[in-house]
């Protein structure tokens, strides 16, 4: 990037953010537009530079993102003779970047009334800080709190997305399992799913894919010896 | 369905472990349920908690409310809410209040205090500590050193045990510092109301002062038995018993017999025949014999 002015380092910090969360959604199996993800800094610089200094202007950066087709049947149960035709267990997620300094338990049920009353399906809430030890409690509970929509809310802390951690080499391919492929899986070692290793909710990759508890994902490492070495995971 | 398994099935002598010994199972059912039950309490707590926090962020209702003469209904209200807290968890109130842009403490309206200038760290000069450096967000915690000394009088006084921990179920009365003392205490209807319904055919000339006597006595009970830590509030199923129960069928120890020891001799460890072993040789031949060596 070549360009005759210096950028301001919080503008660029914002565009690398802005960046991954565009490819955290994508790679969770949400439609994104090609253009969008790889947004040059100038544009950015552009769209989202507030007037006059050059600081990002976190309220505009928000965005929303639909399921593609593939993540739509792979979130979908599969049908029961009690349940003929199941809906999809995701929707339409809304990812807003908070300007306050500090989250607490106001700005996030703010932000938890904002999804429900546009009905969205989930949210994501990026916060320059870490968020207060009771908005976590909230997070927490919030399957059961009324007031959350009802794919939950995640949060992440700028500093987390600065850089894409699945792109790390030391960090191998994940990819989740659908209900059906999971049934397979277990069908074919003829195992429990307490059996299977497990991967905390709570990890860097997990929280970046957004697992939830239940859900398989399917590591495939390189491997001296075998060329593809694939292991599965159960979230907890 | 998968292929059909060529091994015995466990469910036979699962069976027959639970029809002998039904007590083991009892009591790890009891086990299991205790400690159930600890991390249920444990949830309601934080659950009570965190709903506290939530209604305490908009206190007080009124935003005219003073902090030095709260409402006496704001008072309670505060002071029932605060009851299971921690101190952390009275610190995390504070937090989020100040997140929402007003003053620590849970009883003032208004917002909280503003350093104009921008820099991290701040000189203090108080007359008896002398000069200090204090960050900036310590100084934009309160509205006015009055309600900093208000909430953290409240902070005392608040039980480092955690609430369901407490013998007493919710901890006892929180004070605050008030000014308009009176007005509060005048006000605390709902107790005195149930007690003279008890008593209220005492009511006569010298009637209040046997209602007073009796009030003095409950209070007297209530107190002892808080000391003694009875746990009318939660009543939990206790794992020891403090009733002991003699065994009544002993039998007379017969002197081993040679052929046991015998069968199992070679099983012996020093002396010890390991116990999954001889299970398992008692197993294989319930349906021989009935030659029991361990009964």
């Amino acid at each position: 990037m070549d360009s005759d002015r210096r950028d301001n380092p919080a503008m660029i910090r914002m565009w690398r953010i802005y960046r991954t969360a565009k490819e955290m959604c994508m790679d969770r199996g949400y439609q994104m537009l090609e253009e969008d993800i790889n947004i040059s800094l100038a544009e950015f610089v552009d769209r989202f530079g507030k007037e006059g200094d050059h600081e990002p202007d976190r309220s505009r950066m928000g965005f929303s993102a639909k399921p593609s087709e593939a993540m739509l049947i792979k979130y979908t149960d599969p049908p029961t003779p009690k349940v003929p035709n199941p809906q999809p267990q995701i929707g339409e997620i809304w990812i807003d970047f908070s300007g306050d300094e500090n989250v607490g338990l106001k700005q996030l049920r703010d932000f938890m009334q904002h999804l429900v009353s546009t009905s969205y399906y989930s949210g994501i809430l990026i916060t320059p800080k870490p968020i207060t030890g009771m908005a976590l409690r909230l997070l927490r509970g919030s399957t059961q709190f009324e007031d959350g929509p009802r794919g939950g809310v995640e949060t992440f802390e700028e500093q987390h997305l600065l850089v894409n951690i699945t792109k790390h080499e030391l960090v191998p391919k994940h990819v989740l399992l659908s209900k059906e492929e999971k049934a397979q899986l277990l069908e074919r070692y003829r195992l429990k799913e307490t059996q299977l290793p497990r991967i905390q909710v709570t990890d860097p990759v997990a929280k970046y894919l957004g697992l939830r508890r239940g859900q398989v994902v399917k590591i495939i490492r390189r491997s001296e010896t075998a060329g593809r070495y694939a292991s599965y995971r159960w979230a907890i | 369905m998968g292929p059909k398994s060529i091994l015995k099935s466990s469910a036979v002598p699962a069976d027959a472990v639970d029809a002998r010994k039904p007590p083991v199972n009892e009591q790890h059912l009891q086990v299991a349920l205790q400690h159930a039950n600890i991390i249920q309490d444990q949830k309601n707590v934080e659950q009570e908690i965190l709903n506290a926090t939530l209604e305490l962020l908009e206190f007080p209702p009124d935003s005219k409310a003073d902090p030095a003469r709260p409402s006496p209904s704001d008072a309670h209200k505060f002071k029932t809410l605060v009851m299971p807290f921690q101190p952390n968890d009275y610190d995390a109130l504070i937090e989020e209040r100040n997140c929402a842009d007003l003053c620590g403490y849970a009883l003032c309206p208004r917002p909280r205090k503003k350093v104009p200038s921008a820099s991290k760290l701040h000189f203090v000069d108080s007359r008896d500590r002398g000069v200090q450096i204090v960050p900036k967000k310590m100084l934009e915690v309160w509205c006015s050193d009055d309600c900093a000394r208000r909430a953290l009088y409240v902070k005392v006084q608040l039980n480092e045990e955690p609430a369901w921990m407490r013998r007493t179920g919710g901890g006892q009365e929180i004070e605050i510092l008030v000014e308009n003392t009176e007005a509060l205490e005048f006000a605390l209807p709902l107790r005195l109301k149930s007690k003279n319904k008890v008593q209220g055919e005492l009511k006569d000339e010298d009637g209040e002062d046997i209602a007073a006597a009796w009030a003095l006595a409950d209070e007297a009970l209530a107190e002892l038995s808080q000391e003694r830590g009875d746990k009318d509030s939660m009543p939990r199923t206790e794992l020891i018993k403090a009733k002991i129960e003699e065994r009544t069928n002993v039998k007379t120890p017969s002197a081993p017999s040679a052929e046991t020891t015998a069968s199992s001799a070679h099983m012996a460890i020093e002396g010890h025949i390991p116990k999954s072993d001889a299970k398992k040789t008692k197993d294989a031949d319930d349906d021989e014999e009935d030659n029991d060596w361990d009964d």
